[in-house]
């Protein structure tokens, strides 16, 4: 049985992820919210995996342990679930953009590849 | 030493010990009293019954009631308050219960069978409210009524301030409002301890009392035929 | 490998470029950072400042050392997969000193400490565990012949902060239960003159520390303090307030053994002497092994570790209401005096009387 008071902390995560979603549809500033930062039960859980539902786009990565992103039925709202090596999830965000930070490769990253790659081609 | 240790150690220790040596003395300072002898002839063969003035005085005759109502409402609204958040919530039973065991050597649910009842946080903080409200008024009457003004004393004040102040402090515990909860419950602590070394030398006396006067006077006046 | 005692010349290159060298990612990196700025409370939208922050921040040289301890603080540090967040902590900093860990050990080990002290004065950071003992002049604890107290006293003055771990160096811990037999003493009782955080727990929670330091690389200084210098971001709460049990201490639901039905439905442990209303750290939200459980998930009360003389507090068995009222011989004793004292005050009104009648 489904008592709303169970699923208080989704409801207002919702709402927040509508007010997010909103902003970025009118000048594409970008928010994030850390479902860590509060005290989800069971029915919170299930109630925001029910409404924010995988969508088209799903995102494996291998970088310090397993990440998953995936982006919603609502495009702009993304899941991501960071995971270490030993498979304990390490935070988790829904980010509300049009591409997540962590899937766009780092510049850093790019300039060492981009002067590996020079080099082995030499 | 910080606060909430003492009060949860030699702050408590001595309050009660105050209390039990305060207590005493007061009641055995009264009983071993010389009692006038009734040296008439008793009308009745036994005066026991007259202990049932403690209950039949509980409430003012209908004659009075207009003039004391506000009074004895107010005044059974706190004592059923009160009482309620001092016995049947759980911090407070296990203070008892501890009591208890350490004064008879067994446990309260081994002896009677049922364990001590107590309540939900939410609805002793309601009956805390009650008492709160109701001494609130008490006092307020107290200092707007010419007669009570006249006739009230220090103990009256002192010991309307130390009965609220566990009860304020308590609520305020609870809810974790306006220092953190060491303090807090510290305080309470504290504020308690000041009841129990007050108790025996003022007003509260008649927690025991009042029993004992209303039973003495039924008896007295069964003995001479006239049932109160 | 982690933790090794790194070189001098490797304290020169960037954070970014320790790690880039050894292997890890940006965006493994950015992973971390976000988790870290997660487990301290930070806004999502920090993780990204602070990875980058972090990228061009220089490595401190750090000094840990074990004073009166148990070394429980070192294997909660270390007990934990890498790359985690607790490993970060050896990747930001430049561990030159750190017994448990160091290849070197002896006369070479002493030389290492002195070399690191004397290139970085006044830069260095000191992570102190354990607690400092000031008996007999500090001769209970010595490490190379030379007391703790003074090994402590002197590298104090040339270090830009000093990290108290663990409720020992916090304030003064087990060594410290009475009678305090070798006048064990906190990190901040012996050293007035530096900045000091400390880090209480028993152990801490080691994503503390990681916090801590991140934030010290970020920044340039220590996090917000409590009056008794802990990070607030960590400390900032009691475990009652974040607990999950939270539910069934207002409803009035308490396991009143360890093995009874409510002790099976996870009720409040208040009666079996939780001291989480009186205590203050992040065990109910970050909790221990990546987040696996904590005491009261697992059944039993919080002991306040994190508090100071939490030993000496009376049992963890009792509830925090029961305050100690006495004992049957001292009530006896206490009702026999007020007896007393009353028969007096009787006897005296019964001679009053007496006199009156007699007309006196």
């Amino acid at each position: 049985m489904s008592d709303l008071r169970d699923t208080a902390y989704a409801t207002a995560i919702l709402h927040e992820v509508a007010d997010l979603l909103a902003k970025l549809a009118a000048d594409g500033s970008a928010g994030a919210i850390d479902l860590r930062a509060m005290p989800l039960g069971p029915a919170d859980r299930a109630r925001l995996k029910e409404v924010l539902a995988q969508g088209a786009v799903k995102v494996s990565v291998d970088a310090g342990g397993p990440s998953e992103i995936f982006e919603t039925v609502y495009p702009g709202v993304w899941w991501t679930c960071h995971r270490n090596d030993a498979g304990e999830t390490i935070s988790e965000f829904i980010e509300v953009t049009d591409c997540p930070q962590f899937l766009k490769s780092q510049p850093d990253d790019i300039r060492a590849g981009a002067s590996g790659l020079r080099r082995l081609l030499e | 030493m910080d606060l909430l240790t003492f009060a949860r150690g030699p702050g408590m220790y001595w309050a009660v010990t105050i209390f039990v040596i305060g207590v005493l003395w007061k009641l055995a300072g009264v009983i071993l009293l010389r009692a006038k002898r009734d040296l008439s002839e008793a009308r009745k063969p036994s005066a026991w019954t007259g202990l049932r003035a403690i209950l039949t005085r509980s409430w003012p005759r209908r004659a009075f009631v207009h003039g004391t109502a506000f009074s004895e409402v107010l005044g059974y609204a706190f004592h059923v308050g009160f009482l309620f958040t001092l016995v049947f919530y759980l911090p407070h039973v296990l203070f008892f219960e501890d009591v208890f065991k350490g004064l008879l050597g067994v446990n309260f649910q081994r002896l009677f069978g049922v364990p001590w009842p107590y309540f939900s946080g939410g609805m002793v903080n309601f009956f805390g409210a009650v008492a709160v409200a109701a001494l609130i008024a008490l006092l307020v009457h107290r200092i707007v009524n010419p007669v009570k003004r006249l006739i009230s004393n220090f103990d009256d004040y002192f010991s309307w301030l130390v009965t609220i102040a566990p009860l304020v402090t308590g609520m305020l515990t609870y809810g974790h409002v306006g220092a953190p909860y060491q303090t807090l419950i510290a305080v309470h602590l504290l504020s308690v301890e000041l009841l129990l070394v007050w108790f025996p030398f003022g007003k509260l006396m008649h927690t025991f009392t009042v029993f004992m006067s209303r039973g003495t006077q039924g008896m007295q006046f069964e003995r001479k035929g006239a049932t109160l | 490998m982690k933790g090794e005692a790194m070189r001098n010349d490797d304290r020169e290159i960037t954070l970014g470029e320790y790690l880039a060298a050894r292997g890890v990612s940006r965006r493994a990196f950015l992973k971390f950072a976000c988790s870290l700025a997660s487990l301290m409370a930070l806004p999502p939208s920090a993780g990204v400042a602070m990875a980058e922050a972090l990228a061009k921040a220089k490595r401190p040289s750090v000094l840990w050392f074990p004073f009166q301890e148990c070394t429980g603080c070192t294997e909660s540090i270390t007990r934990s997969h890498e790359p985690t967040i607790e490993s970060m902590i050896f990747d930001m900093i430049s561990l030159d000193y750190q017994e448990t860990l160091m290849a070197a050990a002896g006369h070479q080990s002493e030389a290492a400490r002195e070399q690191a002290m004397k290139d970085n004065y006044g830069k260095y950071l000191l992570l102190i565990d354990g607690s400092v003992a000031t008996g007999l002049e500090g001769a209970y604890s010595c490490i190379g012949g030379q007391t703790n107290l003074s090994w402590l006293t002197e590298a104090a003055k040339g270090a830009a902060a000093i990290i108290a771990i663990g409720s020992c160096a916090s304030y003064g811990g087990i060594p410290k239960a009475n009678p305090n037999p070798t006048g064990a003493r906190a990190v901040s009782d012996i050293v007035k003159d530096k900045p000091i955080v400390n880090i209480p727990g028993c152990p801490p929670i080691p994503a503390v520390l990681t916090g801590v330091l991140a934030h010290f690389l970020t920044f340039g200084s220590l996090p917000e303090l409590d009056p008794l210098g802990r990070p607030k971001a960590f400390y900032g709460e009691t475990i009652h307030d974040r607990c999950y049990r939270r539910p069934f201490y207002d409803q009035g639901r308490f396991a009143k053994t360890f093995d009874d039905e409510g002790a099976r439905n996870g009720w409040c442990l208040y009666e079996l002497g939780c001291k989480g209303p009186v205590t203050y750290n992040a065990c109910a939200t970050i909790k221990w092994n990546a987040g696996t459980s904590f005491p009261i998930q697992s059944g039993h009360g919080c002991l306040g570790c994190s508090e100071p003389d939490f030993w000496d507090k009376g049992s963890f068995y009792r509830p925090l209401s029961v305050a100690h009222w006495g004992d049957k011989a001292t009530l006896g004793g206490a009702a026999a005096v007020g007896v007393a004292l009353g028969a007096a005050a009787a006897l005296a009104a019964r001679r009053r009387q007496d006199k009156i009648v007699k007309g006196d």
